[in-house]
């Protein structure tokens, strides 16, 4: 199976479900799963290809969940141009991080990745004329829309289902040709040796702040959406550190610097949090850490490397190294 | 001026907390190389071992050290023999992820167990906070300091005079030379991992009545750590203990002199200046 194959056949079985059905709840089950695909892809770009560990990408989805809802309450401008905006808006913020954390390497990258989203968090709450504080942003009714003769109201969750599925099959599009451009080549000569990387004349860090920036415009364009779908914000749901966690748990337990990992991740993992969350309300991320614990201890190239390996019957890999 | 030393007390006081959960991971890391990101997660099983002694057999949280930190202690080494000991070949992110797995693990079965609710250790000796000089002093907090420096001068004088002390500094230093000198590593590490968590454990003891318990209290405590501990660098015992009381300090006068609401920005503003300028440490005594 080529891997364009693999694509097409993705985003057919991403469209099915609502031809298949109208249920609402299985609706709102792929919604949870194509965003969550769409946060593992984009932290997939730095993380996978770079092998750079961010533990602060919940940042920008809180800024693009942010800037989309500000842009229509305050300018009434209709989320789906802020959803765009929001993503820029995530993308410029990742700017000065970049520059930032990208001065350290390793696992003090990701502590200070880590620091800046506190920072970002404190100053979300903190800030009440911008942000409202810790009360959030509240959305009451959504502008329809006239698309094909046809008006989308946004009452069901179908039209919801198809832009966060466009959004998805984007991010996995961007990690297809990244694999295949010259940054991609550039990224992974970067996780592999930092420092010969730079011998042979790569701009390391360029290619770094580049890659964020890509990384954090699909994370943005994930935190607008978020607040489109659910109308509210507030920093605890937009700004957590569990969130940048869950982020790369989904890409690391679906495969690192694949195209099919984050789907593969997120499917998983979202199943099996939905159904605990169904039976017992709290603690329903137990398993996201148990299996994060399994998926490096014995499957260190994800659910999906690990069985492209065995299809392609290649013997098993070193575990990921830093 | 009084409340300059009122908040200079204070400062004290919470840093002398920070600087034991500091230790244990700067130790840990020492040793072993790993950034243990359950760190805070281990802190908050021993607020929570305090408020169940407490409430299920009135033991008094300070007294339940006893029971906790030797309880813990074993903990750890079980984790390292059973859930660490395979990963650390696999290079420090790969620790780091997995731990951030075994974190979550931690926090959300604690969620499961004992549900979100916010809970507090109230004790009959707290109301009434001893005045010397007139700077109020609240009395859980002045036992909580009291224990958390003679346990962190136990730890010290372990490191410093006994033989397993020694093998744990060593390897801390050189792990290749000490090994050559006939140290066995998988011990030391497993002691250090069982002692990491026991510090952590302790710490969570003390805190307890002061504090607030929630079951994700670890990933606010964990930040904090890292906070300490690279204002100490990363490794140096003593690094985190200054790094502690400069962390309690810069909170207590930032809460008094720039502005409450944004007290924990301020140390995680200082925490990435000195990762940029110094990240061997602001005491430059750690290595990088």
């Amino acid at each position: 199976m080529s891997r364009a194959a693999a694509v097409a056949l993705v985003v057919i079985l991403m469209m099915a479900p609502p031809l298949l059905t109208a249920n609402s709840f299985l609706l709102h089950l792929g919604i949870t799963m194509l965003l969550w695909t769409l946060l593992g892809a984009s932290w997939n770009l730095l993380g996978g290809f770079a092998g750079q560990v961010s533990f602060g990408h919940a940042t920008f989805f809180g800024v693009g969940a942010y800037a989309t809802m500000l842009l229509y309450l305050r300018l009434g401008l209709a989320p789906w141009y802020g959803l765009a905006l929001g993503g820029l808006a995530a993308m410029l913020v990742s700017l000065p991080i970049g520059l930032i954390c990208f001065r350290l390497r390793g696992p003090y990258f990701s502590l200070s990745t880590l620091a800046v989203a506190e920072i970002v968090r404190l100053v979300a709450l903190n800030w009440e004329a911008l942000t409202n504080g810790p009360v959030g942003l509240l959305i009451t009714g959504l502008p329809s829309v006239a698309l094909g003769g046809r008006v989308i109201n946004w009452e069901s969750k179908l039209p919801f289902y198809c832009v966060i599925a466009a959004l998805a099959a984007l991010a996995m599009a961007a990690t297809r040709q990244l694999s295949r451009a010259r940054l991609g080549a550039y990224l992974v000569a970067i996780r592999e040796d930092e420092d010969a990387a730079e011998a042979i004349g790569i701009d390391t860090v360029r290619a770094k702040v580049l890659t964020l920036a890509l990384s954090a415009f699909f994370t943005g364009l994930g935190g607008g959406f978020y607040g489109f779908y659910y109308r509210y914000v507030d920093p605890d749901a937009v700004f957590p550190i569990a969130l940048s966690v869950e982020m790369v748990f989904i890409a690391v337990v679906g495969g690192l610097s694949t195209v099919v990992g984050p789907v593969i991740g997120a499917v998983f993992l979202t199943s099996i949090g939905e159904l605990f969350r169904e039976r017992f309300q709290v603690g329903h991320l137990i398993f996201y850490g148990l299996f994060m614990m399994l998926a490096i201890r014995y499957l260190p190239e994800g659910i999906w490397g690990s069985l492209r390996r065995a299809l392609a019957g290649r013997p098993r890999a070193e575990p990921w190294r830093s | 001026m009084d409340t300059f030393f009122q908040s200079l007390v204070s400062g004290v006081l919470t840093g002398s907390l920070y600087a034991m959960i500091g230790v244990g991971l700067t130790v840990v890391f020492g040793v072993m190389r790993i950034i243990n990101l359950a760190h805070g997660d281990l802190v908050m099983l021993g607020m929570y071992g305090a408020f169940w002694s407490h409430v299920l057999w009135r033991i008094d949280p300070f007294i339940s050290l006893v029971l906790w930190v030797p309880l813990m202690f074993l903990g750890g080494t079980l984790v390292y023999r059973f859930l660490l000991r395979s990963i650390i070949p696999g290079g420090e992110l790969n620790t780091l992820l997995y731990t951030a797995g075994f974190s979550l693990l931690i926090a959300n079965v604690a969620l499961f167990s004992w549900t979100g609710d916010y809970r507090t250790i109230k004790l009959p000796y707290a109301i009434t906070p001893l005045r010397p000089f007139g700077i109020a002093v609240p009395i859980p907090l002045a036992l909580a300091f009291a224990l958390a420096t003679a346990i962190t001068l136990a730890l010290y004088l372990f490191l410093a005079r006994t033989d397993l002390g020694r093998a744990i500094r060593a390897t801390s230093q050189n792990p290749e030379a000490a090994a050559l000198m006939g140290i066995d590593a998988g011990r030391v590490s497993m002691v250090t991992f069982g002692l990491g968590s026991a510090l952590a454990g302790a710490a969570g003891i003390l805190l307890a009545p002061s504090l607030y318990l929630y079951p994700t209290v670890g990933e606010i405590l964990i930040a904090k750590c890292f906070v300490i501990v690279v204002l100490g660098g990363l490794g140096s015992v003593a690094g985190a203990i200054a790094g502690g009381i400069l962390l309690g300090l810069v909170e207590s006068l930032g809460a008094v002199y720039v502005s409450v609401a944004y007290k924990d920005t301020i140390g995680f503003v200082i925490f990435l200046l000195v990762l940029l300028f110094r990240p061997s440490g602001l005491f430059g005594v750690g290595k990088s």
